[in-house]
């Protein structure tokens, strides 16, 4: 190698003067080797093991691979998945949960308020919000179906508010098994999106709160007109993991509770993903629900990186 | 409210009203105060109620058996016996373990030493790389999955720890990086110069001043993919479909699959199977915290 082919972050850097120089590039060059050398792995393990099956399932998802025999057909297979209507219903659940977002962002926004006041003990609290975050959703889901069922806490609830006339069992139900699996989800996330709105409201300028105060404001204006706005990104941090969750962690969930049903009830996408491929064996179709999946969180993503770039020019 | 009791650090009263009305209008504002504080310690202790009841009613039910959780009075322990019965929870919370700290250890060796080049050692396409990387992030597990399974599949890797954890490093790898790099960047470029100029050589520069310094990351790391493996299914599901080589997750989600064991016996399975995530997240719950924000990188 020779001095003409250091690393170009080297020309702003270098020392005037002629013996410096060779010295200097003989060091760059070891750093440009050291960077790339130390980059490899991690860039082998992405490339490897989610950027070559990434394409693998796009070629997959053009086949009517059954797991034994594969035969290509073409992206007409997206036209025909696109006009099965157990498609469409399994869609429409996935639309039916982001119903929940609101509520499993703005429940932890009140609760964070809540702690951000500050009274005795609300570290204690703050833990044992959290909690949950730490225990798997198959066991979640476990402790769920027994809340949900006939002789379980919500109907003993129910009854104990006088409303033991409507006892049911929510997962019995194609609608309201969805619910109750909309329910564990908003419950599921409490503790993470707290935790999250309580660290932004921990960056906030005092003074400007107190300002507002002394300017007469109540606190529940100040709580809308001043800290909300101000904890925007954190508000859209939380909606996109949120989002994330909804559309990519609940398998766990959907397999203790309800496994799919009754019917195709509670089959989200990415439950579809699994059942297709490894229940019915359709491979190619099983591809082209993770395919669609995949779709559907880029563009999460865009909008999400659109809305901060358009509102105020500085990401995150 | 919120402003008030950041300024005045805690319930001294009075502190900060300049020029306010006379005593008994301190008094009534006092008591207010008060009536407002035990208000929502009441919610709070409502709420908390609501997030325990899960961990209550596992311990609850644990310790009954079939009958006695039918009439839900009376305890025993006859369930525990039953669970070591039907589930081979000693080995599989070997497997868990296994599976987690060599998948844990290999996302380490991958993430803080890209996170280290990526931070520190730029060259040219090393920003493109980075952004790969860190966009691999959205890519969905289900997404993968099918060809994942057939590539280790053809390597003779299902149902073997390997395959499984090629899978959790994969799946670890993209934000662990992104931590990393996040935290080294914080560290002066000046200091990292220094050690090269004395001769260190970037390697060791890294093994020796920069990978020490970053502990708090390492540590966050740790702790969110341990909740994240231990806790995971579908992974597991797949990939390993031995008994033989079950994670405890795995074990019970399939035991409650079963639809023949009975729910004591999935309790005191539950609270096995948590018990290791919760002792983890209580020692560790500063970095988990960190961890979770820390995606928002100022």
């Amino acid at each position: 190698m020779s001095v003409s082919e250091a690393a170009p972050g080297l020309a702003r850097g270098s020392a005037p003067g002629q013996t410096a120089r060779p010295r200097r590039s003989r060091l760059a060059r070891r750093r440009r080797r050291a960077g790339i050398l130390l980059s490899l792995p991690a860039v082998i393990v992405v490339v490897a093991l989610l950027g070559i099956p990434i394409g693998q399932a796009v070629y997959y998802s053009m086949t009517n691979w059954n797991g034994l025999t594969a035969q290509w057909i073409g992206p007409s297979t997206y036209t025909t998945a696109l006009s099965d209507p157990i498609f469409w219903r399994v869609l429409e659940n996935n639309g039916l949960l982001l119903l929940s977002i609101p509520f499993a962002i703005g429940i932890p926004l009140a609760i964070a308020a809540l702690l951000n006041e500050h009274v005795h003990g609300w570290r204690f609290f703050r833990s044992v919000y959290f909690l949950p975050t730490a225990v798997s959703w198959v066991v979640i889901g476990m402790v769920a179906v027994q809340f949900f069922a006939l002789n379980g806490l919500l109907n003993k609830l129910l009854a104990a508010v006088g409303l033991g006339s409507v006892q049911t069992n929510l997962l019995a139900g194609q609608r309201t098994a969805l619910l109750a699996l909309a329910i564990t989800f908003i419950w599921s996330m409490l503790g993470t999106n707290t935790i999250i709105f309580l660290t932004g409201m921990a960056t906030l300028d005092p003074t400007l709160l107190e300002a507002a105060r002394v300017d007469g404001l109540k606190r529940r204006q100040i709580f809308f007109r001043v800290t909300l706005p101000l904890l925007k990104r954190f508000v859209q941090f939380s909606f996109v993991i949120t989002v994330i969750s909804a559309f990519s962690a609940l398998f766990s969930l959907i397999f203790v509770m309800t496994n799919g049903g009754p019917g195709f009830g509670t089959t989200t996408l990415e439950f579809f993903v699994y059942q297709s491929a490894f229940s019915l064996g359709q491979f190619g179709t099983g591809a082209l629900y993770g395919i669609i999946l995949f779709v559907i969180m880029i563009v999460v993503g865009l909008v999400q990186l659109r809305l901060i770039r358009s509102e105020d020019g500085e990401g995150w | 409210m919120a402003a008030d009791s950041l300024t005045t650090a805690g319930p001294a009263p009075g502190s900060g009203a300049p020029g306010s009305g006379g005593a008994p209008a301190k008094r009534a504002l006092r008591a207010r105060r008060r009536g407002r504080i035990g208000l929502i310690f009441a919610v709070m202790s409502v709420i908390a109620v609501v997030m325990l009841y899960p961990f209550w009613y596992i311990l609850n039910n644990a310790f009954r058996n079939q009958s006695q959780f039918a009439r839900q009075s009376g305890h025993s322990g006859v369930s525990w016996g039953q669970l070591f019965s039907e589930l081979p929870v000693g080995r599989e919370l070997v497997n868990s373990t296994v599976i987690c700290v060599a998948s844990i250890l290999l996302i380490l060796a991958v993430s803080t030493t890209a996170g280290f080049a990526f931070a520190k050692l730029r060259y040219r396409g090393s920003g493109l790389l980075f952004l790969g990387v860190v966009a691999a992030l959205m890519v969905p597990l289900q997404s993968i999955i099918i060809p994942e399974y057939v590539n280790l599949g053809k390597l003779g890797l299902i149902n073997t720890y390997l395959g499984a954890i090629l899978v959790y490093v994969a799946l670890g790898t993209p934000f662990a990086t992104f931590l990393m790099a996040t935290y080294y960047r914080g560290i002066s470029d000046d200091l990292i110069e220094a050690a090269v100029m004395d001769g260190l050589g970037y390697e060791r520069t890294f093994l020796r001043i920069a990978l020490p310094l970053s502990w708090p990351a390492i540590a966050t790391v740790t702790v969110l993919q341990f909740i994240q493996i231990w806790d995971d299914l579908l992974v597991g599901l797949l990939f390993l479909q031995n008994p033989e080589q079950r994670t405890i997750t795995v074990g019970l989600a399939a035991l409650s699959a079963g639809r023949t064991t009975s729910i004591p016996v999935l309790m005191a399975g539950s609270f096995i199977s948590a018990v290791p995530a919760i002792v983890v997240y209580l020692i560790f719950q500063r970095y988990l915290v960190r961890g979770l924000t820390l995606g928002m990188g100022k």
